[in-house]
């Protein structure tokens, strides 16, 4: 009798979810793997199975290799930058300096701008704006476009997704601080520590939870950054500044090579779950309760 | 207390929203770096058609009928579908117009069929009608439009799948008064018969003050979708001969340095660099400024499409000014076409959907292709509401704007050539990274040279 109302239970609250996630994830991931051992163009009616020959395609372009490398640049650099600046942005907004609710709003409304937007944005700041600032104050960083130099286009980037990402972060940091025992601070205090004692032996051990989240947001977030990179700098100069995701999309849907851009999808998908899964696993490891 | 308490609560939250909405509709502002010439334009100045007369005979079996169609002209979507309700009031059949919006026009037309909806009629370029042609387009060898505009014509296998909506043009635009304010007399375009001659032009202009005469635009569709396809499209000046050229880059049968045209046309691109308004810092070039400064007089010339109409009249340039295009020039032999002829050829292909589509869709979808050729208010609607060069020659009307009438009056004085090179779909992507390099001066002509022959033999494969 039990069990058939748990089973009841299943149907009604479980099974529709499972159906939907299944419809929209399982089974499209399925497929989308079925299509790397394809020649399908996309359209035709017809795919005839050619093993793993779009895996020997992924291996030989060099451009997607190249991009991966960048993406991993990028992703340590935004990764590093957003985490701390978001932990010592929280820290700060946690300590109850005047104004800190305005501040928090502040700092996350970037975030409430879609990539696209933003990209946009900083497109004509970067090109327009700081042109102009150049030209009348004479000020060399300034005078040519950012967007117009690979190291400079690339650290354009990284900025904005810092820009805006932080904001993200820095609420869950903040939710971290706000839920952090204040005894055990008072006791060290007490005790006679030393504020760097105090943070790497008691804040960082505690907030570990908020940093396990941020950290595979953000690595997640930035390993398949695709929109702030198509409107910011759409790969230029040259293709540059083209990371995986955006490799991924042209070399399907402009070189229309789909079962080439799928496999390379494939390959990226694995590489973030590694990272992501290994990411978890050892900050999880690290987590502590007062 | 409790109000002060919601106040202090609701504040950042009311500020956050505030500067949200703030950055939401800055975003609607025009900030200026439209990258490609497919922005809007036909809003204003809608054309007078006179309808009062149409000896067109509709089909009335096919009142009620619905037909889609997609478009991937977007600064003509206004007018199409001015066109589609026009048609529709006089032949009882519905016709809507779909944009492309942010998709490719494959990639949209793709995903159209994937879903099972995709439109009766489709707008499309070359390189899509070639991969679409076999399975999924409608074939219209037999359509009677198909003498009336016999040269402009793709086939494929000898088999017709498409129809060709406009003629397109390119080549070195000229603002007239600019050049004539400059250099206190007549500027005649007509003069000029060699690169040697448009170094001369140049270099007066440069005397006279204009210290930068040329618009270089660094989109990658310009400088390789538009510029570096006269490598393969001067040739012998045909399409067949582009498609020689290009299978012989693939098969290793040709070398660059032994093909006079690279050289050609590389010296052309490099004194439009070395005049280039934006030689400071070429790859930050902003494309609707190019259109200001020509608009301005601030420089006399901007390598560009009949396309590129839109941005110079929302940059200031009127109808009535004389702008026209030069021949992209080729070396200095005064007798070589490239230096008196400009390439024009049709561009925008428009098929019909066979897989899904019913036969009275497809019927719909022709008559409404006739129409556009045979009717006196498609002919009219087709030049004057949509800004089109039509590529069939018994359409009477001429074209309003000066680059499409320009090139239209170069087709009728056989001043212009038709060659169309299809090439594969990320060439502009690819090649135009690697001319973009050259235009920075970040690579030497031979490491062009070499990004040239390395892609074409990758297509080999």
């Amino acid at each position: 009798m039990r069990s058939k109302k748990k089973f009841k239970d299943f149907c009604i609250f479980g099974l529709p979810g499972i159906f939907f996630f299944a419809a929209v994830v399982i089974v499209p991931f399925v497929y989308g793997i079925y299509l790397t051992f394809t020649n399908w163009n996309g359209v035709s009616a017809s795919k005839d199975f050619t093993g793993l020959s779009n895996f020997a395609g992924v291996f030989s372009d060099s451009a997607f290799w190249q991009s991966l490398l960048l993406t991993f640049k990028y992703v340590i650099l935004v990764v590093i930058l957003v985490n701390v600046i978001a932990f010592l942005l929280a820290y700060l907004l946690t300590r109850g300096i005047r104004g800190q609710n305005f501040f928090r709003a502040g700092f996350f409304t970037p975030n409430l701008i879609g990539g696209i937007v933003l990209g946009y944005i900083w497109q004509f700041v970067f090109s327009r704006v700081f042109v102009s600032i150049g030209d009348f104050t004479g000020f060399g960083l300034f005078k040519v476009s950012w967007l117009s130099d690979p190291n400079k286009a690339f650290l354009a980037l990284v900025l904005v997704s810092v820009w805006q990402l932080t904001g993200y972060m820095i609420l869950i940091y903040v939710a971290g601080f706000t839920g952090m025992n204040e005894d055990v601070l008072e006791a060290a205090d007490i005790d006679g520590a030393t504020g760097f004692q105090k943070l790497k032996n008691i804040i960082i051990p505690m907030m570990m939870p908020s940093i396990t989240i941020c950290l595979f947001l953000t690595l997640s977030r930035a390993f398949m950054v695709y929109d702030v990179n198509l409107s910011l700098t759409a790969g230029a100069p040259y293709g540059t500044t083209e990371m995986a995701a955006m490799h991924v999309y042209e070399k399907a849907f402009t070189s229309r090579l789909y079962g080439v851009g799928q496999a390379e999808a494939l390959i990226l998908f694995i590489i973030v779950a590694c990272v992501s899964g290994l990411q978890v696993y050892l900050t999880k490891r690290k987590e502590v309760e007062a | 207390m409790s109000n002060y308490r919601c106040v202090k609560k609701g504040l950042p939250l009311l500020l956050s929203l505030a500067v949200t909405a703030g950055l939401f509709s800055g975003c609607g502002l025009r900030f200026g770096f439209a990258s490609d010439p497919d922005v809007p334009g036909n809003e204003e100045g809608k054309a007078v058609i006179d309808t009062s007369k149409d000896d067109f005979i509709y089909d009335d079996s096919l009142r009620g009928t619905k037909i889609t169609m997609l478009n991937s002209k977007a600064e003509i979507q206004v007018a199409l579908e001015e066109m589609g309700r026009v048609f529709g009031e006089l032949s009882g059949v519905s016709l809507e117009v779909i944009p492309c919006g942010d998709d490719t026009p494959y990639t949209k037309v793709i995903n159209m069929y994937n879903s099972g909806t995709p439109p009766t009629l489709a707008i499309l370029d070359l390189t899509d009608i070639e991969a679409l042609s076999s399975e999924k387009a409608l074939e219209l060898t037999n359509e009677e439009w198909v003498k009336e505009c016999s040269e402009y014509v793709m086939d494929f296998d000898s088999k017709v799948y498409s129809f060709p909506l406009c003629i397109e043009g390119r080549g070195i635009i000229y603002n007239k008064k600019a050049i004539e304010d400059t250099l206190g007399e007549t500027f005649d375009p007509d003069s000029l018969h060699s690169l040697d001659d448009f170094r001369a032009l140049l270099e007066r202009l440069t005397a006279a003050g204009m210290e930068t005469p040329v618009s270089l635009s660094m989109e990658n569709w310009s400088l390789a979708g538009h510029q570096l396809q006269y490598l393969y499209e001067t040739y012998d000046g045909t399409s067949d001969g582009a498609a020689q050229v290009t299978s012989m880059l693939s098969d290793g049968s040709i070398s660059l340095s032994d093909y006079d045209r690279f050289d050609q046309l590389l010296d052309l691109f490099d004194t439009l660099k070395e005049y280039n308004v934006a030689r400071l810092d070429p790859l930050g070039a902003d494309y609707d400024e190019m259109a200001i400064d020509l608009a301005d007089g601030k420089t006399a010339f901007w390598f560009n499409g009949n396309w590129a109409w839109p941005n110079l009249k929302e940059a200031g340039a009127d109808a009535e000014d004389e702008y026209g295009f030069l021949p992209y020039f080729m070396g200095s032999d005064e007798n070589d076409y490239t230096n008196t002829k400009i390439q024009a050829s049709p561009s925008k292909q428009v098929m019909i959907d066979k897989q899904y589509a019913t036969e009275d869709q497809q019927a719909a979808a022709r008559e409404f292709l006739n129409w556009i050729v045979y009717s006196n208010v498609g002919q009219q609607m087709l030049v004057d509401s949509c800004d089109i060069i039509p590529a069939c020659r018994n359409n009477p009307n001429e074209p309003a704007d000066p680059l499409s009438r320009d090139i239209y009056n170069k087709i009728h004085e056989g001043l212009t050539f038709n060659a169309a090179a299809i090439v594969p779909s990320d060439h502009w992507k690819v090649l135009g990274d690697a001319m973009q390099m050259y235009l920075a001066g970040r690579s030497s002509r031979e490491e062009l040279a070499s990004s040239i022959l390395q892609y074409w033999a990758e297509q080999k494969n």
